[in-house]
């Protein structure tokens, strides 16, 4: 059964942690993103007191 | 004002089709470790059949049919689109994982069943030129180049690889090898396994294809992202350059680079 185990242990975990690092990776570049763009609507951003 | 296109939100759909796909794969492990009998032959081990095959189902045709669909499609000029591009290049990385785990889910297979963890055996040797390729073409992906150069140079990179898809398909009907053939999906679609046996492995297939669906739309969503934030970074730095040389211009200084109205060539 080890062999099976084994099978199942690495198939699962490589997909965590694959899974995982796709996340991060996404969010990082969701932030990176919201600090490039400037904000769609310039009267929010005109209303947080930014230079429109 | 920007001429970069805003990135939308994050599809709903995906991470419902995430929860699907884990719930799923709860279930594979449920069945395939604790309920399904073992193998006349194999015993305990025939429970590796239901992750080997459908990791091996995704790595191959999955990836295969979105990577060379999406490329086919990037470089058919009714088509072109950045879309079809990323598409693909998500499918290949997501594709290099599957087809490292059916490697290493094979091994584990094989070692007891054959007595070894590696042979140089057709459908062997071509999976793993498959993960060799797809790396390869990860490699190209992150050479310098324009957007249009780096798609069009991956398409044709991606059908490439699809070539090595029906070599990998068919090397155990070519070829003498050590790996069975179509053991329990004979070529009349006739199923050779008990009942609880075949429902496991549909569960199972159906499980790591919402995963890889999941994953596809994750790396997809990065890969837009990527492109977006690359695309306001140059536009931010062409503007500094030709805000920079309209002072020089304005303060009567000969400008080292051409902008908009002052370059090399304009009217």
């Amino acid at each position: 059964m080890r062999y099976v185990d084994a099978g199942y242990a690495v198939a699962l975990s490589t997909l965590f942690v694959y899974a995982l690092s796709l996340i991060l990776r996404r969010r990082r570049w969701e932030r990176a993103y919201r600090a490039t763009t400037p904000p769609a609507d310039p009267q929010s951003a005109a209303g947080r007191g930014e230079r429109s | 004002m920007s001429t970069v296109p805003r990135v939308g939100p994050r599809p709903r759909w995906l991470d419902p089709i995430g929860v699907l796909g884990v719930v799923a794969l709860g279930l594979t492990v449920w069945l395939g470790l604790w309920i399904t009998p073992p193998d006349r032959t194999q015993g305990d081990l025939a429970r590796l059949l239901y992750i080997h095959p459908p990791i091996a189902t995704v790595a191959l045709y999955w990836v295969g049919i979105v990577a060379a669909g999406g490329s086919l499609l990037y470089l058919w000029p009714r088509t072109r689109s950045l879309f079809w591009d990323r598409l693909a290049a998500s499918a290949v990385e997501v594709g290099a994982v599957f087809s490292a785990l059916t490697l290493v889910t094979g091994s584990l297979w094989g070692r007891p069943a054959w007595g070894t963890w590696w042979t140089w055996d057709a459908r062997l040797t071509s999976t793993a030129l498959l993960l060799i390729l797809e790396i390869g073409y990860l490699a190209l992906r992150r050479v310098p180049a324009d957007a249009a150069v780096r798609a069009k140079r991956c398409a044709v990179a991606a059908l490439l690889i699809a070539v090595d898809i029906p070599l990998v398909h068919f090397s155990v009907d070519w070829w003498n090898t050590l790996h069975q053939g179509g053991t329990f999906i004979d070529p009349g679609f006739q199923i050779h396994a008990s009942a609880s046996m075949s429902w496991t492995f549909l569960v199972g297939l159906v499980a790591f294809s919402l995963i890889f669906v999941w994953l596809l739309g994750e790396r997809y969503r990065i890969e837009v992202l990527q492109d977006a934030v690359g695309d306001q970074l140059l536009e931010v730095s062409l503007a500094e350059r030709w805000s920079e040389d309209a002072a020089l211009v304005g303060a009567g200084a000969p400008t080292a680079a051409g902008g908009p109205g002052h370059g090399e060539g304009s009217p």
